[in-house]
């Protein structure tokens, strides 16, 4: 006699097979999706991995920032801003947009000559080396939640724009 | 207004985390079981209370899960549907001395954890003398024996 498993039992317990059913295979889907999830984390689409490392450069190459395309509320992300101008003079960068707004700058190095603000924007005025080359690093504890963009702007011709998306 | 948002995703994600684990997670916590309790407990409170360590934010955190949690149990009183969606059905898993081995391998158990159960709760040597095994709601297993013949 073989016994029948996909049968709902009445005794001892009341059985529904059908739902019974789904739920093993919302386990097994939910399985699937776990695993995606730790893979995913792994590629770093929710921020520090090879996927969430992004350089963007201006068209002339003279400005370039590198960011991280996912992060965290509340997590503290570096950005690294490079810009060229004239063999140890200024240069004046111009930091905009709803990420730089929404975050808190924790540090800046190296210090900038001078730090103004211009409307909403930041201006920062750094001195070139030698070579004509600055580098900015700031680190910034991001807020809010969802694609937020900033805009990096040298002179009137060289300008990046770069999105972070930020889980909640 | 964060903190009951933070609580409520929080209760929400651990509820179908812990679906999609199944029974078997929940049953028979052994020592690396509590451990791992601890981890999932100490993972997430930075992100139930946030930059806020005040006690206002801890109790509104506190309230907000019981709120849920209340809310649900009388939710699951009058329906039915949303009490077996939540917290899962009871499963025959040994019937009449005869293990039910593809209800058995869904609910990821073997005939060894079964008997050790068996042994372990009812003193019972034999699976031919289990007249029912049932895997219960929380995952806990329980036995009724056959009568002696």
């Amino acid at each position: 006699m073989t016994v029948k498993e996909e049968v709902s039992r009445r005794q001892p317990v009341e059985e529904d097979m059908r739902r019974q059913h789904r739920a093993w295979r919302f386990e097994r889907l939910g399985w699937y999706g776990l695993v995606l999830i730790v893979v995913m984390a792994l590629a770093g689409v929710f921020g520090h991995g090879p996927l969430s490392e992004q350089s963007v450069a201006s068209v002339d190459g003279r400005l370039q920032v590198d960011y991280q395309r996912f992060s965290r509320n509340g997590s503290v992300e570096n950005l690294k801003i490079r810009v060229k101008g004239q063999p140890s003079a200024q240069v004046a960068l111009l930091l905009d947009g709803p990420l730089v707004r929404e975050a808190t700058i924790e540090t800046l190095q190296p210090e900038p000559l001078m730090s103004q603000s211009q409307g909403r924007a930041l201006l920062l005025h750094l001195a070139t080396d030698a070579e004509g080359e600055a580098a900015l690093y700031l680190s910034l504890q991001y807020e809010g939640i969802g694609p937020l963009r900033a805009r990096a702007r040298v002179g009137s011709t060289s300008a990046v724009t770069f999105t972070t998306f930020i889980y909640p | 207004m964060e903190s009951i948002f933070r609580a409520a995703g929080m209760y929400l994600a651990l509820m179908i985390l812990f679906r999609i684990a199944g029974r078997r997670s929940l049953a028979d916590l052994t020592t690396f079981d509590f451990v791992l309790l601890l981890i999932i407990g100490e993972a997430t409170q930075q992100a139930l209370l946030g930059e806020d360590f005040s006690f206002t934010n801890a109790v509104l955190v506190i309230t907000t899960l019981f709120v849920l949690d209340i809310g649900f149990s009388l939710a699951k009183l009058s329906s039915l549907r949303l009490s077996r969606l939540m917290d899962g059905q009871a499963l025959v898993v040994v019937e009449e001395g005869r293990f039910l081995h593809t209800r058995m391998r869904h609910s990821r158990l073997t005939e060894d954890d079964i008997l050790e159960s068996a042994r372990s709760t009812q003193g019972i040597e034999n699976v031919s003398q289990i007249k029912y095994a049932i895997v219960e709601r929380n995952g806990t297993l329980s036995f009724i024996q056959r009568d002696e013949e």
